[in-house]
C-alpha cells in the first residue's frame, strides 16, 4: 500500500495547531526539548543534586528503549530479553575500567568496544532463531535474559557475581582539562553525567532518525508489515532481522555502559532482568511503537512516575499522616503494579498504538477496526 | 489532546515544580536514615525506625542548639520488592545536597552500603550503620582486594557502625560448633554480598579448627522450594546445616524443605534470619529445639542498664518487645545526636571526627567505643535457639574465647 | 544409585504439578493463540484463597480423613474461582480483541497479570506466607531409603487422574470436539455452528480450573506462598509447555515432566545456582532445532 505521501513526517492526522509556533514545535519538538534540556541544568538548581541523577537515568532508559524499538517498533519482532544485553554493556564496561582488572582503559575505548561485542553477541542469538515464529522468538529472548542473569549472577570470579562490579572509575578519571580534573567533576558533580547522557541521546535520536529514512530502516518496516511479501520483492529477510538485532543489541550495550558509569557500579545482576526489559517494552508499547517521540514520552512517564510520582506521593501520605499503620494498601506505591497493569490493558484496548504512535503503526493496527 | 507539542514543556515544568531549593536553616539540623521501607524487609527496618524515632523523641527533637528532624528515605522501590542500587545513592545524593543534612543512618544491607559509601565519603557525611556487618566495609585485608580503600576516595573516614561484623560471627559459629561435637557441615548461603560473606568466614574457619565441610553451595533466592538440594544435602549426611543469608533470602523455605526431607542435622543461621518472620516462614515445628541463630550483640531480653530502659520505654510506646534491630536503630541515633552535640556546629567533617572519637560512650548496648576502622569494640555474640515458636537465649559468645587456628 | 532415584521421584512429582500449570497455558494457546502471560498469577490467586479457605475452615487443626476430604473440597473451589476468574477475564479483556494483531492481547495478558500480582500484594502482604501443612510428613516408603511422603502422593493423585480427565474431555466429548475445530479453524467452526466465544469462555474455565487445581497442590506441597510466586514458576510451567509443544496436550505433560526432571537433576548434579539457566538453554536449544516443540506439529505458513 502507498502511504509515502502521509508517510513525510511523524506529525499526527488531524491536528490544527495554533498558528505558526505551534506548527514549528510540531515539527520541530526535537530542538525545542533538546534546548530546553540543554538549559534546564543552569536555571534549575536541584538538577545539581539528586534530581540530576535521576534525570541522567532516565535519558539512559530513553536510549535503552530506542534499541528496543528498533527490535519491536520497526521490525516488529517481540523482544523481551533487552535488560540482558544492557546488562552485558553494563558488565563489559565495567570489567574494561574497573581497577581490578588489567584493561583499565579509558571510558570512551572501554565503551565502544563494549557495544561493538554487545552487537555481536545480540548477532549470535539472532542468528539461529530467525526462523522462529513471533511468539516463539519472544520466549527464546525471554529465556535468553534470564540465562544471562543467572550466568552474570554465578560467574563470580569474573563479575563479582551479586555484589557486582565497583567502583567503575568516571569518564575522564585522571584526565586534567584546563586545569579540571574531569574525574572529579564527573564524580561530585551530576551535571556532567547529566549532559554526557544527554549527548548520548541526541546522537541516538539522530542516528535512528536517519535510519528511519534510510533503505535499511524501510527494509525492516517492510519485513514488520508483511515478510513474505518483503523477500518476493528482494529484501533479504534474514539480513534485515540481523542487523535489527545487531543494532537492538549495540544501542542497548550504549546504554548499559553509561548506566554503569552514572552508578559508579554495575549493580547486582537481578536489576538487569525480565522485570526491567517489562518495563522498557511497557515504556515503548505506551508511548508509541516505532515512533521516536512516543517512545521518548513513554519513558518519560512510566520512569517519571516510578522514580518521581511514586516515591512523591509515598513521602506525601507520610507526612500527612494518612497511613499511619504502614499498610500497602493505603500506600502509594502498593497500587503500582495495578495501575500499570491498567494502564497497558486500557492501552492496547482503546489505543493500541500508543499515545504519540508512527502513522504507519497506527494504520496497521486499525486496519482490522474500520 | 496533542501531547507531543506539550511533552517539552510538560517535562520542564515538572523540572521547575520540583527545583524547590531552600537555603540553608542555621538552627535546623537533619538526620536522615536510608533503609528498604518496602518488600519483604520492611519489618526489620519498621523497628529501626522506631528506635530511632525514640532516640529523636527522647532529646525532645533538640541537640545542643539546634532543632532536628529526621527523614526516613526508602532505599527500596516497589518494583524490585528490595533494596537498590539507584534508590542507594539518589538517597546519598540527596543528603549530601542538602546542607542540613549532618548525620546519614543507614544502611540495613551491606550491598547497599557499598554504593553510598563512596558518594557520603567525598561529602564527609557521618554514616551509622545500625545493622552492616559485611567485613570488608571497614577492615582491611579481610574483604575483596581494595576493600575498604574502594570506599574512601577522600583518604579518611566517615563510616562507623554499632554492630559487631561478621568476621566475629561467622568464625565464632565456627568455634561454637566444634564445642557441640559438629564434625560435618553443609554451607548454603544465598550469593549475597552479606550471605555468601558469612558463609565463607564459616568455611574458613572450619577448616581452621577441623570441621570437615561436606558441602558449600549457593541458592537462588527467587527459586520457590528446595526439595532436590536438600536431597543432595541429605546424602552428604551432615551434622550441621549453615545458611548464610536472610529470611527475605528463603532461609525460612529453606528450613521447611530441610524438615520434609527428614534431615536430622541442626541448622544454624546468621543475625539475618533473627526475627519473628523467619520462625513463622519456617513453620516453628520445623524449627523445634534444632535451629540455633547468631547476633552480634545482646538480645532485647538480655540488656542491661540503659537498654533494658529502651526495652520497657519501646514496650510501653508500642505495645511489644522490640525486635533485635531495635535497639541498634536507637543506638545508632544516640551516636549521630551526641556527635552533633559535642561538636556544636553544623560541620559534617567536625562531627564525622567527633563520632569517631568516641570510645567509652555508655549507650543502650553497654559500654563501648569505636576502634580506628569505625568498628564497635563490642566483641560478644549470643546464640539463640528456636523453642516454642520464639527465641530462647542460649549463651553468650565473647571473642575472647576464639581459639587461634591450631598451628600445622 | 540410590540417590539418583530419589532425585527423579522428586523431579517427577515436581514436573507433574509443572505439567498441571503447563496445561493451563497450552490450552489457552491451543485454542486463540495467546501467551497467557497472567496464568501463573491466576494460579497465585487461587492459592490466596486457599490459604484463606484453609484458615477460616480450620483445616489444620482437623484429623486426617477430614484433612483429605478438605483437600478434596479446596481443590473444587479454587478450581471453580480460577476458571470463573479466567472466564471473566477473557469475556471483558481478550474478547474485544479477537480480531487485533498478535500484539495487542499479548501486552493486555502482561497487564492482567500486574493487575493480579498487585491483589495478591494486598491479599498476603509483601512477604512470602506459611501454607499450613495439612498432610503428615511421614515416609510412606519403608526404612531409610527413598524419600515420598503424603504430599508427593497428593500431587500424584490429584494430578494424574485431572489429566485424563482433561484428556477424556478433548478427545471423547462434543465441547472437546468442538474445542479441536475452533483451535483448527474459527472461522470454519463458526460456519458449521460452533459458537466459538462460548468454547473459548469454556477453555478459558477448563485452564483456569486446572489451574486453582495446582495452587492448592502447589500450597499443600511447596507449604510457602507469596504474591510474586506466579511469575517464577509461570516461567518453567511455560518453558514446559513450549518444550513439548504448545498446543498439545500430551506435549504439556512431557515438557512438565521433562522441566521437573532437569530442574532436580542440575540440582543435584550441576549445582542449585545454575538450575535457571539450565532451563532455559535447553529452551533455547530445542527452539532453535526444533521451534514445534517435542510433540508439537509443525504449521506450513500459505502465502
Amino acid at each position: 500500500m502507498m502511504r509515502h505521501d502521509r508517510e513525510r513526517r511523524d506529525a499526527p492526522a488531524a491536528v490544527t495547531p495554533p498558528g505558526r509556533i505551534g506548527a514549528f514545535l510540531r515539527e520541530r519538538w526535537d530542538l525545542v526539548a533538546l534546548a530546553v534540556l540543554a538549559v534546564a541544568p543552569l536555571v534549575v538548581p536541584a538538577l545539581g543534586g539528586a534530581l540530576g541523577g535521576q534525570v541522567t537515568t532516565l535519558f539512559i532508559y530513553c536510549i535503552l528503549a530506542l534499541g528496543l524499538n528498533v527490535m519491536v517498533g520497526y521490525t516488529g519482532l517481540v523482544h523481551l530479553g533487552i535488560a540482558a544485553f544492557f546488562g552485558i554493556g553494563a558488565y563489559l564496561c565495567a570489567i574494561l575500567t574497573v581497577p581490578m582488572y588489567p584493561f583499565q582503559m579509558r571510558f570512551a575505548t572501554a565503551t565502544a568496544a563494549s557495544v561493538v561485542v554487545t552487537a555481536l553477541i545480540g548477532l549470535a542469538l539472532g542468528a539461529p532463531t530467525l526462523r522462529l515464529r513471533g511468539d516463539y522468538l519472544a520466549i527464546v529472548t525471554l529465556g535468553f535474559g534470564e540465562v544471562v542473569k543467572v550466568t552474570l549472577r554465578n560467574l563470580e570470579q569474573i563479575t563479582g557475581g551479586m555484589k557486582g562490579l565497583n567502583p567503575v572509575p568516571p569518564p575522564g578519571a585522571g584526565l586534567k582539562v584546563g586545569g579540571l580534573d574531569l574525574g572529579l567533576a564527573f564524580a561530585i558533580d551530576p551535571r556532567w553525567f547529566y549532559y554526557l547522557a544527554l549527548a548520548a541521546l541526541a546522537a541516538v535520536v539522530v542516528a535512528m532518525r536517519r535510519l528511519e529514512h534510510s533503505r535499511l530502516g524501510r527494509a525492516w518496516v517492510a519485513v514488520r508489515e508483511d515478510e513474505l511479501a518483503a523477500s518476493a520483492m528482494g529484501i533479504s529477510a534474514i539480513r534485515v532481522k540481523l542487523s535489527a538485532f545487531a543494532m537492538s543489541s549495540a544501542v542497548a550495550g550504549l546504554a548499559g555502559c553509561l548506566y554503569a558509569a552514572s552508578l559508579s557500579t554495575t549493580a547486582d545482576p537481578n536489576a538487569y532482568d525480565f522485570n526491567r526489559s517489562i518495563m522498557v517494552l511497557c515504556a515503548v508499547i505506551l508511548g508509541g511503537l516505532g515512533s521516536i517521540p512516543g517512545t521518548l514520552l513513554g519513558v518519560a512517564l512510566l520512569v517519571g512516575f516510578d522514580t518521581v510520582l511514586a516515591p512523591w506521593a509515598d513521602s506525601a501520605i507520610q507526612q500527612w499522616n494518612i497511613n499511619p499503620s504502614g499498610s500497602s494498601l493505603l500506600s502509594f506505591s502498593g497500587w503500582r503494579l495495578a495501575i500499570f497493569g491498567l494502564a497497558l490493558v486500557l492501552v492496547m484496548r482503546y489505543r493500541p498504538e500508543g499515545l504519540v504512535p508512527s502513522r504507519r503503526v497506527a494504520a496497521e493496527l486499525h486496519e482490522a477496526h474500520p | 489532546m496533542n501531547v507531543r507539542i506539550r511533552a517539552p514543556w510538560l517535562l520542564s515544568a515538572c523540572l521547575l515544580v520540583l527545583a524547590g531549593c531552600r537555603p540553608a536553616d542555621p538552627t535546623l539540623v537533619k538526620i536522615v536514615s536510608s533503609l528498604p521501607r518496602t518488600g519483604s524487609a520492611k519489618q526489620q527496618s519498621d523497628t529501626l525506625v522506631r528506635g530511632i524515632r525514640m532516640a529523636i523523641e527522647e532529646a525532645e527533637g533538640r541537640v545542643g542548639p539546634f532543632r532536628v528532624e529526621y527523614l526516613d528515605l526508602d532505599d527500596s522501590t516497589a518494583a524490585a520488592g528490595q533494596w537498590t542500587s539507584e534508590a542507594e545513592a539518589a538517597n546519598a545524593r540527596r543528603a549530601l545536597q542538602d546542607p542540613d543534612v549532618v548525620a546519614y543512618i543507614g544502611t540495613f544491607n551491606s550491598g547497599a552500603a557499598k554504593v553510598s559509601m563512596p558518594i557520603l565519603n567525598l561529602g564527609d557525611l557521618l554514616m551509622v550503620s545500625p545493622a552492616n556487618t559485611a567485613v570488608g566495609l571497614t577492615k582491611p585485608g579481610l574483604g575483596a582486594p581494595g576493600e575498604p580503600g574502594v570506599y574512601r576516595p577522600t583518604g579518611r573516614l566517615n563510616y562507623t557502625r554499632v554492630v559487631p561484623a561478621d568476621d566475629l560471627q561467622g568464625p565464632l559459629s565456627a568455634d561454637w560448633a566444634k564445642a557441640r561435637g559438629v564434625k560435618r557441615v553443609y554451607i548454603l548461603d544465598d550469593n549475597e554480598v552479606y550471605g555468601k560473606g558469612i558463609a565463607d568466614l564459616f568455611d574458613e574457619r572450619c577448616h581452621e579448627i577441623g570441621i570437615e565441610v561436606v558441602g558449600h553451595d549457593s541458592i537462588d533466592a527467587k527459586a520457590q522450594e528446595f526439595k532436590s538440594l536438600m536431597a543432595s544435602v541429605k546424602a552428604a549426611h551432615p551434622d550441621l546445616v549453615y545458611f548464610g543469608g536472610t529470611t527475605q533470602s528463603k532461609g525460612g523455605q529453606l528450613a521447611k524443605d530441610m524438615a520434609s526431607a527428614g534431615i536430622g542435622a541442626i541448622l544454624m543461621v546468621p543475625d539475618g534470619c533473627r526475627e519473628q518472620v523467619f520462625i513463622d516462614s519456617a513453620g516453628a515445628a520445623n524449627l523445634e529445639g534444632r535451629c540455633f541463630v547468631t547476633f552480634g550483640g545482646l538480645p532485647p531480653e538480655k540488656l542491661t542498664g540503659k537498654g533494658k530502659e529502651f526495652v520497657e520505654r519501646y514496650r510501653a510506646r508500642y505495645g511489644e518487645l522490640p525486635e533485635a534491630y531495635a535497639v541498634y536503630g536507637y543506638e545508632a541515633a544516640c551516636v549521630a545526636l551526641h556527635a552533633i552535640r559535642e561538636t556544636g556546629s553544623k560541620d559534617r567533617r567536625a562531627i564525622a571526627d567527633t563520632a569517631l572519637a568516641i570510645h567509652d560512650f555508655d549507650g543502650a548496648l553497654g559500654r563501648w567505643g569505636f576502634d580506628a576502622n569505625g568498628d564497635t569494640t563490642m566483641r560478644t555474640l549470643t546464640v539463640s535457639a528456636v523453642r516454642n515458636g520464639k527465641f530462647e537465649f542460649e549463651e553468650i559468645l565473647d571473642a575472647a574465647d576464639l581459639e587461634p587456628a591450631p598451628t600445622p | 544409585m540410590q540417590f539418583f532415584l530419589q532425585q527423579c521421584l522428586i523431579g517427577i512429582t515436581n514436573g507433574a504439578l509443572v505439567a498441571l500449570v503447563a496445561l493451563g497455558y497450552t490450552m489457552v494457546y491451543g485454542i486463540i493463540r495467546l501467551i497467557n502471560f497472567a496464568h501463573g498469577d491466576l494460579i497465585m490467586l487461587g492459592a490466596c484463597l486457599a490459604l484463606t479457605l484453609v484458615s477460616t475452615l480450620g483445616l489444620a487443626a482437623a484429623g486426617p480423613a477430614a484433612a483429605w476430604g478438605g483437600v478434596a473440597a479446596l481443590v473444587l473451589l479454587c478450581g471453580l474461582f480460577c476458571g470463573g476468574l479466567n472466564v471473566a477475564v477473557d469475556r471483558i479483556v481478550y474478547r474485544p480483541l479477537r480480531s487485533a494483531p498478535k500484539l495487542a492481547p499479548l501486552v493486555s495478558a502482561i497487564g492482567v497479570s500486574f493487575i493480579f500480582m498487585n491483589v495478591g500484594l494486598f491479599w498476603l502482604g509483601p512477604a512470602d506466607r506459611s501454607f499450613p501443612e495439612l498432610l503428615p510428613a511421614t515416609n510412606l516408603l519403608p526404612g531409610d531409603g527413598l524419600q515420598f511422603t503424603a504430599k508427593d502422593l497428593l500431587v500424584l493423585v490429584v494430578v494424574v487422574p485431572l489429566m485424563a480427565g482433561l484428556s477424556f474431555l478433548v478427545k471423547s466429548t462434543r465441547l472437546g470436539k468442538a474445542m479441536r475445530a475452533v483451535s483448527q479453524d474459527p472461522v470454519a467452526a463458526a460456519l458449521v455452528g460452533i459458537d466459538v466465544d462460548r468454547v473459548i469462555a469454556a477453555t478459558f474455565f477448563v485452564g483456569g480450573f486446572l489451574g486453582g487445581a495446582a495452587s492448592v497442590i502447589y500450597g499443600l506441597y511447596i507449604n510457602t506462598i507469596g504474591f510474586q510466586m506466579g511469575f517464577q514458576n509461570g516461567l518453567y510451567a511455560f518453558t514446559a509447555a513450549v518444550l513439548g509443544g504448545i498446543g498439545s496436550i500430551p506435549g504439556a505433560v512431557v515438557g512438565g515432566l521433562v522441566i521437573g526432571l532437569v530442574r532436580a537433576l542440575s540440582s543435584a548434579y550441576v549445582g542449585e545456582r545454575w538450575t535457571g539457566a539450565i532451563v532455559f538453554a535447553i529452551l533455547i536449544v530445542i527452539l532453535v532445532f526444533r521451534p514445534e516443540g517435542l510433540l508439537g506439529r509443525g504449521t506450513r505458513e500459505k502465502v
